[in-house]
């Protein structure tokens, strides 16, 4: 059979092993050299990270207290594949968790849509549960440790604000988070998340083909340990936040006291508020709905965002900016009988002895004699016309801090309003004067004040002449400081030595011959104004702003109460009860206390 | 074949092969331990691990292939025939009585030990193939014997893919490299690896391309056989016009019929002819070819009734998977995917002895069967891969000098269907475990897990080995 061509057909055929091995040699060059894809497919076949998460910051008092701490709770999951075929006790299951047996086939039966990936069923699994199940040994499921909010004084709701899982929307604005992560959305938790929040840590383990946890990888050299959130020290007195609260049951509104002397908020109320505890955990949906649709708005932080009519409380301002602009002095005398009068316009006032000077027409908020004031500020001849003079008192006005937010270290935050020159010419089409604009010289109008900017004038006038940005926090946690803004002193445009005419006027108001003659404390020199503002809403707004001492005031507070009249019925006895008890400790005005818990105020608004 | 056995058993045996089928085995041993060896298993030593049978499997295949040399290798030759009835015979009980183990019915148990024939079977085709084309009459080249031949080939192949165990019946395929060897025309080797193509890719091209595909080749390979241009072209164009012809005639009798038909019609006549004149002129050759093309004819088109009708499922989405008409990495897809994650994440180097994650993991299924391959390309990278590589293609082309060597064509032939069937289960089982070929049940010889594959291809070896021995001794002896 060796025919002539025998060798040549001897070298084809070694050709043709060598060219297979070589397809074979080439193409494993290619797959094991060359693309480098492969590799990471065996990685993500066997590593199977585990997200550890951190126990979320604790958030303490002015005095040590908890206001927020956090409480270890679990997560219980299942891998549909892992589960036994004879199937498990859902019956135990069911009733060691607390849920019906639908809720747990329903969740059963999305697991099964991705059989291998890891599924919540349920959230917030206290630990007695978590133990009962361990004890069941159940396939398939398995907990995962996390924490939950708690807040053993039930206070500050809208102040402390809630924490709830990242939405999808927040996962692409913030690449940091991951789907199952929880943030905080209000109040105190979402303005010091960074500090609250911690960082996740991750274990990596190896897993086989059917899921099952084979060991750490490398020995665990890329775990990362989670990093607990920091702690934060609150600028809040619990035990002033809880009389507050109590003191504002039933009525809307809000209060607000500052420590003049550092800025820290001490109190910061609105009302109708809500127990934080119900913002936590599997009820969390349900509970958020009811309130999201009670027409009281327990969610809206009126403290921070609602724009009120400052009222009387606002001739404050008005005196103030007339002394530094030389219109006005102390011992000027103006005429009141029973208001204002130019022309056609008139302005209301109640009885009371006249002519009247500054220091009287403060302490019985006598309207006429600001509208003077007012005037006078605005037709001053320095600057040639009235719009000219409306720009020069909206600084003042803003330097005091209205008409923009604070910049104090809580969101949302609200501006108020102040109207400008603008928007009288569009709406009086450009010829409005002094007396148009009148209403604004006793703080009604167009005004609008969140009850923090009021308790900010307070401090104000309390530090005579200038303010610290309200803070809500005290310390962090492994910062030695806080930011450089909250240590500044903000000066209005007002010097300090005009302040004192004005606070004597306050002072004479609650001591000698006022309208808050019942704020008087004995012992300790209480400043108040009262203010009732009139709205269009129904009744007048109750509202009043105060400090005491006098000398070196440790307290400046703002209380506004919706539609509850005078000033000096309602939100001056609230006032002057938490000024009693931060003062004092106690409060043993047991009938004012009486009185303002009996006192029935009605909304017919809200509640229609 | 004429002088007597050898007087020495050790003498003459070429030791080179031997060392490579040991090192061979030992490979084979140390990935079967990679792959199954369990970190958790109380008992390391139970036999009840793959690790321990596979120890005791090389033990007995050296005892086997022992016993190979210690016979005379006449026998061989006499017993070719004999073994082949006995392997038929098998190859039927099988079907019939056989287990049936992951869709093929290819097994026999006795107790726990399984046992597939058709590993033996193919020592037994072999022998008789090369029995068959060492008769002083035969001539590859002759239509008869071409026939005869190829029904040698064709029995166990039908009864092999009736066992639904195709895998291994295409590896009977892998004798094309002896014929060729054999002096078998190379313009004849074209068309039957054409026909193998396109039986792959026919699925992926009209029936009257294929046909006008074949009608060209074969035409063209019969004019390179016989060396005759002119008369051929002239007959090519003749079909075309004709089978054109004959299509617009039938539409103008409004016979509206595809093109296709036509053209069967026409090549039909054509072969007809072509068959009284190769009578007439004596050229034999052209027998084969129009056989070739008319199995052809009747079996391309029909592939895709096979293909739906007689490949099970589970063959269909493994060749559709191959071809990348269907692209399914949780399912059929799955094992090859992860057989090349698993070598291609292997690097140059390899992750090391047991540190495999998609071997250990059980990442890659049937790892120490079918897949070993991955074992080496995980845990000892493109090094590894080429080592193992290398002892298997340096045994391979040992054997083909073997063969080369033998004076007698009974030992030439069989050393080079032996080299054949190597090659072929080298190709198709790397080749699938990084994606070059479709999946097919086949082992990798001497490295994959189980006994009767590994006594099989020892037995087939030392046989070559035996035969090459007592050849060498009769050199020795005339030398001297």
């Amino acid at each position: 059979m060796s025919g002539y061509n025998d060798l040549s057909r001897i070298r084809t055929l070694r050709a043709v092993v060598f060219l297979i091995f070589g397809a074979i040699v080439l193409r494993l060059a290619y797959i094991q050299l060359i693309d480098t894809r492969y590799k990471d497919m065996a990685q993500r076949n066997v590593l199977h990270p585990v997200t550890l998460y951190p126990a979320r910051g604790e958030v303490y008092d002015r005095n040590g207290e908890f206001l927020v701490q956090s409480r270890e709770c679990y997560d219980f999951m299942v891998v549909y594949k892992d589960l036994p075929r004879s199937g498990f006790d859902t019956l135990r299951i069911c009733s060691i968790l607390g849920i019906t047996p639908e809720k747990l086939e329903r969740e059963l039966r999305n697991a099964r849509m991705r059989p291998r990936a890891p599924r919540r069923i349920l959230s917030f699994v206290p630990k007695e549960a978590k133990l009962l199940l361990d004890e069941c040994n159940l396939r398939g499921f398995y907990t995962v440790y996390r924490t939950e909010r708690q807040y053993p004084r039930k206070i500050g709701g809208n102040l402390l604000g809630y924490v709830g899982e990242v939405s999808p929307e927040m996962l692409k604005r913030y690449p940091d988070y991951n789907a199952g992560d929880y943030i905080g959305l209000t109040g105190v938790e979402a303005a010091y998340e960074d500090v609250l929040k911690g960082r996740n840590g991750l274990r990596i383990e190896e897993i086989d083909t059917h899921g099952a946890i084979k060991g750490s990888y490398m020995d665990g050299a890329f775990d990362t340990l989670p990093e607990h959130g920091k702690s934060i020290v609150c600028t809040i007195d619990a035990r002033l936040q809880l009389f507050a609260e109590e003191l504002m049951r039933g009525k809307v509104g809000a209060a607000v006291a500052i420590e003049p002397s550092t800025g820290e908020i001490l109190m910061m109320v609105s009302s109708p508020t809500y127990d934080p505890d119900e913002l936590v955990g599997r009820q969390r949906g349900n509970n958020y709905m009811k309130m999201l649709y009670n027409k009281r708005q327990p969610l809206f932080n009126r403290a921070v965002r609602a724009k009120y009519p400052p009222g009387s409380t606002f001739k404050l301002v008005q005196g103030l900016i007339g002394l530094q602009e030389g219109v006005l002095k102390p011992t000027d005398m103006y005429p009141c009988h029973s208001g204002y009068r130019s022309g056609r316009v008139r302005v209301k006032c109640h009885e009371h002895s006249s002519p009247l000077n500054l220091y009287f027409a403060v302490s019985t908020s006598c309207n006429a004699y600001f509208c003077y004031v007012f005037r006078n500020i605005l037709d001053n001849p320095k600057y040639g016309s009235v719009k000219e003079g409306f720009d020069v008192w909206k600084e003042y006005v803003e330097s005091f801090g209205f008409g923009r937010n604070l910049d104090t270290d809580f969101l949302g935050e609200g501006d108020g309003y102040v109207p400008d020159r603008q928007f009288y010419d569009k709406r009086y089409r450009g010829s409005w004067n002094s007396l148009t604009v009148l209403s604004l010289a006793i703080g009604q109008g167009e005004l609008g004040c969140t009850p923090l900017q009021m308790a900010n004038l307070a401090a104000i006038i309390a530090n005579r002449g200038y303010y610290y940005i309200p803070h809500i926090v005290r310390s962090v946690e492994g910062q030695d400081s806080l930011d450089r803004r909250f240590y500044e002193k903000h000066y209005t445009k007002v010097d300090p030595k005009y302040f004192e005419p004005i606070v004597e006027g306050m002072w004479r108001g609650v001591n000698v011959d006022g309208t808050s003659r019942w704020a008087a404390l004995p012992g300790y020199d209480v400043c108040g104004k009262t203010g009732t503002a009139q709205n269009p809403h129904g009744k007048d707004h109750s509202t009043f702003l105060s400090f005491a001492p006098r000398e070196n005031p440790r307290i400046a507070i703002s209380v506004y109460v919706e539609n509850a009249g005078f000033g000096a019925s309602m939100a001056l006895p609230i006032a002057s009860l938490l000024e009693e008890f931060y003062l004092t400790g106690e409060v043993k005005r047991q009938y004012m206390l009486d009185y303002v818990r009996n006192k029935e105020v009605y909304y017919p608004n809200y509640d229609k | 074949m004429t002088n007597s056995g050898r007087t020495n058993i050790f003498d003459g045996i070429d030791w080179k092969t031997v060392m490579l089928y040991v090192a061979l085995t030992l490979v084979g041993f140390v990935c079967i331990l990679s792959a199954s060896f369990d970190e958790g298993s109380a008992e390391p030593w139970s036999m009840s691990h793959f690790y321990m049978k596979q120890l005791v499997w090389i033990g007995a295949a050296w005892g086997v292939a022992f016993v190979v040399m210690l016979l005379d290798s006449r026998y061989f030759h006499m017993l070719a025939y004999p073994a082949y009835a006995l392997g038929i015979l098998a190859l039927v009980a099988v079907l019939i009585f056989g287990r049936e183990v992951n869709g093929a019915k290819a097994w026999f148990q006795f107790g726990s030990v399984r046992i597939q024939p058709v590993e033996f079977a193919k020592i037994a085709v072999a022998l008789a193939v090369a029995r068959m084309m060492s008769g002083y009459s035969f001539s590859i080249n002759r239509a008869g014997d071409l026939f005869r031949l190829a029904a040698l080939l064709f029995l166990p192949l039908a009864i092999i893919v009736l066992q639904n165990d195709t895998g291994s019946g295409v590896v009977l395929c892998s004798f094309l490299f002896v014929f060729y060897r054999e002096g078998l025309n190379k313009w004849l080797c074209i068309p039957v690896l054409l026909v193998v193509l396109l039986f792959i890719v026919s699925f992926l091209i009209t029936p009257t391309t294929l046909l006008i595909l074949l009608i060209v080749v074969f035409t063209v390979s019969e004019m390179m056989m016989n060396r005759i241009w002119r008369s051929r072209i002239i007959a090519l164009a003749a079909v075309f016009l004709a089978s054109i012809l004959l299509h617009y005639t039938l539409q103008l009798c409004g016979v509206d019929k595809p093109y296709y038909l036509s053209l069967m019609i026409v090549s039909l006549v054509a072969a007809a002819v072509a068959a009284v004149y190769a009578y007439r002129s004596n050229l034999r050759n052209i027998y084969v070819i129009i056989a070739l093309f008319v199995a052809s004819m009747i079996f391309l088109p029909t592939t895709e009734h096979i293909f739906n009708s007689i490949l099970k499922p589970h063959q269909q989405n493994r060749i559709l998977n191959f071809l990348g008409l269907m692209d399914d990495v949780r399912g059929t897809g799955y094992n090859v995917n992860q057989s090349k994650i698993a070598i291609g994440s292997g690097g140059l180097f390899g992750k090391g002895f047991m540190n495999g994650t998609q071997i250990k993991y059980n990442f890659v299924p049937e790892k120490h069967t079918d897949f070993i391959f991955c074992t080496v390309g995980e845990e000892w990278g493109f090094v590894g891969s080429l080592v193992v590589l290398g002892l298997l293609c340096a045994l391979i082309l040992r054997l083909m000098k073997m063969g080369d060597r033998h004076e007698e064509p009974f030992g030439r032939v069989y050393c080079y269907c032996v080299a054949s069937i190597l090659l072929f289960h080298v190709l198709v089982n790397v080749g699938m475990t990084i994606g070059l070929m479709p999946v097919m049940g086949i082992p990798l010889p001497f490295v994959s897990y189980g006994g009767s594959s590994l006594i099989a291809f020892t037995i087939m070896l030392f046989i070559a080995v035996n035969l090459d021995a007592s050849t060498r001794q009769q050199l020795g002896r005339r030398r001297f």
